[in-house]
């Protein structure tokens, strides 16, 4: 038999350029599956000449999907190359704000992306296999969803005072206090939200439950672990330490964000252009770690709020102490974050502080370069810039959270192609829609950030050994 | 009869933002104020309009449609579609998108009569773009597609809705 090839170009429902290559040996099974992406690294020569302090306007043109990320991200590098700390009521607005993103950004995944394979199931109708699919089967839920998302980006029009590229976050701080009736109406959404999310907790679990066979050949490998924490190795999202583990739980470094360069390097593959972020003392592919959800559950002991870190305990009973190391528990672990992000929305607008109007630290100690670190909520997003004595940037190095999880989402890719696609000849579209899946856990953001009509058509392609088609599927 | 035009789109990407442009078109001939601002959401009272501009569509939006008896959406498209400014009538189907958080407007509308139970008039008028780069400009091929485009939708408006001329001053509140 001639050895073939399977295209998926683009993926569905991943943000960005991207391609799935699933060849097959002589003998028609799998032999390897890739995960492409067709990144466009322009930005960071993009930035070169640009103000510091315009950064945190520039960078969230990275992405439509997660500015604020970006934003944020910007602002700390900012503080840092400048040598502005924020004030401590500046460092909670970013993080309030930070909190609406994660909000926003999680429950979107669930309930509308990731939710309609797990709640309809891989194998169900195509045509139904979607959020409207999602609305008839369980209408009060979804429509809650759609609202659960509403919270997340009003608290982000709140702040930022705009929908689109917030302009919010300066380096030493904030450029606008929270006034208690803003503080009111967010208030307002808090119970709602947490009951939402809850009840997808409660959804997942049992769907974890009632589908533990696919869960446990589903994507499951062994990695080391990346993100920030807090003291006690809390989970943190808004600044911390960087800590990374072992595909054992052990510790393996704990450093300021700072001095990422000595801790990672990327390495380059021929196959794809986005690089693959690898623990330098460990080597390539040796050191390759996860982030995101997973990954910062794995990372962490222990959650800040009572509810979330009820949850990090169930979740860490998954694999009886161990990281958890199944794909599909990335949407656990996204959910547990929603939670955590909820809960400390209360938190943080309860604080004494956050009506204060000691918002901005205007003192300045420049330095050649500075390092912003955030969890986004797809990763770890670093943002490093370097400047001259104008304070323009000279150099730009951006570590984007999708990055960091190449390596693993190519892994998934392959291990749920090998266990799911039998042979070239019996090709269904829910094993492919599995392989999707694999990425889409992933939650990945690829930077592309345009969406003209007629840019995507969906489109799988056998192709023999002499990469003549040998066969194409296309859907809408 | 309310109506709202939504432009959507990166005008941090060239050619994806043309919406932005046709919309401040649009504006303009109604005699409304414009400005760079990428943030557009003007209503104008006296025609019963409102203009947005985002960058994308999100679920969210299919639950405030409920509101409106027709939509104009303003898109716009690569080489896949062969006119230079394409229109056509949207109803609702959902469509599997190929892009996270992103939906097109068929599927907007099916969401919002899942919500709703009430789809509005809606057509969607796209630009073909030629440039994608990080940069605000349109490419001139585009940039000349604008005028054109808005004038398209104001004669559907005007035409077809009997919306107010654009010789008129009274208007206008912003919110």
């Amino acid at each position: 038999m001639v050895a073939q090839k399977i295209t998926i170009e683009p993926v569905t429902r991943i943000e960005g350029h991207a391609k799935v290559t699933i060849r097959m040996n002589a003998g028609g099974k799998v032999d390897h599956a890739y995960l492409h992406v067709n990144e466009f690294r322009g930005f960071e020569k993009f930035c070169e000449g640009r103000m510091v302090f315009e950064m945190p306007l520039i960078t969230p043109r990275i992405c439509g999907i997660c500015p604020v990320s970006h934003h944020l991200a910007a602002a700390k590098a900012g503080d840092d190359i400048l040598g502005a700390p924020p004030p401590r009521p500046a460092n909670l607005l970013r993080e309030l704000m930070h909190m609406g993103q994660i909000v926003q950004s999680h429950g979107m995944h669930f309930f509308e992306l990731a939710g309609p394979d797990l709640l309809l199931g891989f194998d169900s109708d195509p045509a139904l296999r979607n959020v409207v699919g999602l609305l008839q089967a369980n209408p009060d839920l979804t429509v809650k969803a759609v609202q659960l998302r509403k919270w997340g980006q009003e608290i982000i029009r709140i702040l930022g005072g705009r929908r689109i590229h917030p302009n919010f976050a300066v380096p030493g701080g904030v450029n606008k206090a929270l006034t208690q009736d803003e503080r009111d109406t967010i208030l307002a959404g808090y119970d709602d939200a947490l009951a939402t999310t809850m009840a997808a907790i409660g959804i997942m679990q049992g769907w974890a439950e009632a589908n533990m066979e696919d869960i446990k050949k589903f994507g499951v490998f062994s990695t080391g672990y990346l993100g920030l924490v807090k003291g006690g190795n809390t989970l943190e999202l808004y600044d911390g330490d960087i800590r990374l583990t072992s595909s054992t739980g052990k510790e393996l470094e704990k450093f300021d964000p700072r001095n990422y360069l000595d801790y990672i390097s990327e390495h380059v593959e021929n196959w794809s252009y986005l690089k693959f972020p690898y623990y330098k003392k460990l080597g390539y592919p040796g050191g390759v770690y996860r982030v995101g959800p997973l990954g910062r559950l794995n990372n962490s002991d222990r959650m800040a709020t009572p509810l979330a870190d009820a949850e990090l305990k169930k979740f860490k009973q998954l694999n009886d102490g161990k990281p958890v190391e199944n794909t599909l528990h990335y949407h656990t672990a996204r959910l547990i974050e929603t939670v955590y992000a909820i809960e400390n929305v209360k938190v943080l607008l309860q604080d004494a502080d956050i009506l204060s109007n000691d918002i901005l630290n205007t003192c300045r100690d420049p330095k050649p370069s500075g390092v912003g670190v955030i969890e986004a909520p797809r990763g770890t997003l670093i943002h490093h810039y370097w400047m001259n004595q104008n304070q323009q940037i000279e150099r730009v190095n951006l570590i984007v959270s999708t990055g960091h999880n190449n390596w693993a989402m190519s892994e998934a890719v392959d291990s749920v192609a090998k266990t799911y696609i039998p042979d070239a000849e019996h090709v269904t579209e829910g094993m492919l829609n599995r392989v999707e899946a694999a990425i889409r856990a992933h939650d990945p953001c690829l930077s592309c950030s345009t969406h003209a009509v007629g840019q995507m058509p969906i489109i799988l392609e056998v192709r023999d050994s002499t990469d003549q088609l040998v066969k194409t599927i296309t859907r809408d | 009869m309310k109506t709202l035009i939504y432009g959507y789109g990166n005008p941090d990407r060239q050619d994806d933002g043309v919406a932005w442009h046709v919309l401040h078109e649009i504006m303009k001939h109604y005699g409304l104020p414009v400005s760079d601002d990428l943030d557009v959401d003007f209503h104008d009272e006296e025609r019963q309009m409102v203009y947005d501009f985002q960058l994308q569509l999100t679920p969210e939006i299919a639950d405030d449609l409920d509101v409106y008896d027709r939509v104009c959406f303003i898109d716009a498209h690569t080489g896949a579609v062969p006119e230079e400014i394409h229109l056509e009538k949207v109803t609702a189907n959902f469509q599997k998108s190929p892009l996270t958080h992103h939906l097109t407007a068929a599927s907007l509308l099916s969401i919002a009569d899942t919500l709703h139970h009430k789809v509005p008039e809606t057509i969607l008028v796209s630009v073909r773009g030629y440039e994608f780069g990080f940069a605000q400009s349109l490419s001139a091929a585009t940039s000349s597609l604008t005028r054109q485009a808005a004038d398209i939708i104001i004669k559907w408006l005007e035409e077809e809705h009997c919306i107010k001329s654009g010789d008129t001053n009274g208007f206008t509140n912003k919110t």
